[in-house]
């Protein structure tokens, strides 16, 4: 019964890393004009913002983060949060001065 | 507390175990070398926005689901190895086994994968030379492509450690999968930045 608890659980993180990979596809085609990239600030974030948010899926799920000890959990939430806010200041500070 | 208690509290999510997987070492190293790649991203996302036009005509070359693919078999292996860790924690070693094998093969599919798409563009004439994106290109996947040859050592540790009955130890187990846990995250990130970013 636990085992299939735990299959069910990882096939549903799986599920969602998947889906959120082919949302992707999406993102691009609402980003591109006849077959040439555009530039788009909400696409550049939504796409920073959707793989720190797998990143943490993936921490918390796949490397047990979850049940991990408070301090594991808090340490890696504060670093996850800290590449996000490091990867879209860096941006955004270039998009200002450019 | 028994294995199996621990395994039904971690199932149902309640509460901390008290277990750091494959102990402190390992997260050390997987901290430290996400702030290695975030410094590389971040000197990325800068040059990018200064010659925006240029990265976006340099990504053009691209094939997106060709990229998506590259990511969904890297999470595959991830699926695989997490299902390696329960299985060793429940004593079925053998299945353990099969599910190292098969995150090694996603592995090499995703490297397989790769090496065609690099040939594709070198063809095309985007080498490390030709354009400012495409040095950030082949940077930043052969840097993750010597993270995913470690993984094959650390997956070659992990059958290793799992087919022979003394040398088992739950602990390196969990290790090698928070390491190709690690390489598929800072895939996830290089995906983003190099194929979907505008």
């Amino acid at each position: 019964m636990v085992e299939n608890e735990f299959n069910k659980r990882l096939l549903g993180v799986w599920s969602i890393l998947v889906a959120i990979s082919l949302a992707y596809l999406w993102i691009d085609h609402a980003a591109t004009h006849l077959g040439i990239p555009t530039a788009s600030t909400v696409v550049t974030v939504g796409a920073i913002c959707f793989a720190v948010v797998k990143v943490r899926i993936i921490m918390r799920e796949f490397m047990e983060v979850r049940t991990a000890p408070r301090v594991l959990r808090l340490l890696t939430d504060f670093w996850v949060l800290l590449m996000a806010a490091a990867m879209l200041g860096v941006y955004l500070a270039g998009k200002a001065v450019a | 507390m028994t294995t199996t208690e621990r395994d039904v509290s971690r199932a149902s999510g309640e509460g901390s175990s008290g277990h750091v997987p494959g102990g402190r070492d390992i997260w050390f190293f997987v901290l430290f070398e996400s702030l290695v790649f975030t410094s590389y991203f971040c000197v990325y996302l800068f040059n990018r926005t200064q010659h925006e036009q240029a990265f976006l005509l340099g990504q053009s070359h691209l094939l997106l689901w060709l990229g998506v693919l590259e990511t969904i078999v890297l999470l595959s292996s991830s699926w695989a190895v997490a299902r390696c860790v329960q299985h060793a924690r429940a004593g079925r070693f053998e299945r353990a086994r099969r599910e190292a094998f098969l995150t090694a093969g996603f592995g090499l599919v995703f490297l397989i994968l790769k090496i065609v798409e690099w040939v594709r563009l070198i063809h095309m004439g985007d080498t490390f030379t030709s354009s400012q994106f495409f040095q950030y290109y082949f940077f930043l996947t052969a840097i993750h492509c010597v993270h995913l040859l470690v993984g094959f050592v650390v997956l070659g540790v992990l059958v290793y450690q799992l087919s022979g009955e003394k040398r088992r130890s739950q602990v390196t187990v969990e290790t090698c999968a928070t390491y190709w846990h690690s390489v598929d995250f800072f895939w996830v990130l290089i995906f983003a930045l190099l194929y979907v970013v505008r």
